[in-house]
């Protein structure tokens, strides 16, 4: 390990900072990891024809931005379901 | 949040040099990897779908056309990817506001993200 990296020489001040950096890293990373899986659902639903432009013509951005609530409207169908299910 | 954006740093408070050093190292280093992860996936990402949509059937050399379709795709996909990060956090505000759900944890367990734990 880097000796710069010793974290034993931190206040406990330093270390509440770092944890809470941390905490926002993370939850920054888990919301692009959800992205990156919706925008690869959501490419497979909106783009269906022969690419000629770089851009997102006006149906294709709307499909995105519809495609990206009914994802989370199934999701929390899902897992409301499953909870009714688990009750049972 | 963009796709390329970071997270601020922690604000430089009191404590030695030494110490504000340690923070600094260990924030860049963080933000160094988490950067490094994201670009992995979206290139991933990009390579797969691309490479399906503009060369369906490869020949011996990349033709002209290809090559074209592949910039345009590139292009697209970020563009999707923007206005999915955009519509997903706006989203996520109005659950978390209106009915008080975490759906960003929730949502890991459908796309294998991280699990939600606190530090």
């Amino acid at each position: 390990m880097d000796q710069t990296l010793d974290i034993s020489k931190l206040s406990d001040a330093d270390k509440k900072e770092l944890s809470q950096f941390l905490q926002n890293e993370s939850q920054k990373s888990a919301i692009q990891q959800n992205v990156h899986h919706i925008a690869d659902t959501c490419w497979k639903k909106c783009i269906t024809s022969r690419i000629s432009s770089g851009r997102l013509d006006k149906n294709e951005e709307a499909c995105a931005s519809n495609c990206v609530d009914r994802w989370m409207d199934t999701n929390l169908a899902v897992l409301k379901h499953l909870e009714t299910l688990q009750r049972q | 949040m963009g796709l390329f954006g970071s997270s601020s740093s922690p604000a430089a408070t009191s404590g030695s040099g030494e110490q504000q050093e340690i923070k600094t190292a260990i924030v860049k280093q963080l933000q160094a990897e988490a950067a490094m992860a994201n670009a992995r996936q979206l290139i991933g990402k990009v390579n797969e779908h691309c490479f399906d949509h503009c060369v369906p059937s490869p020949g011996s050399t990349m033709t002209p056309g290809e090559s074209t379709c592949l910039s345009q795709c590139m292009e697209k996909y970020i563009s999707l990817w923007n206005v999915a990060s955009k519509a997903y956090l706006a989203r996520a505000a109005s659950e978390k506001k209106t009915n008080g759900l975490d759906t960003i944890a929730m949502n890991s367990l459908a796309t294998g993200g991280p699990p939600q734990t606190s530090l």
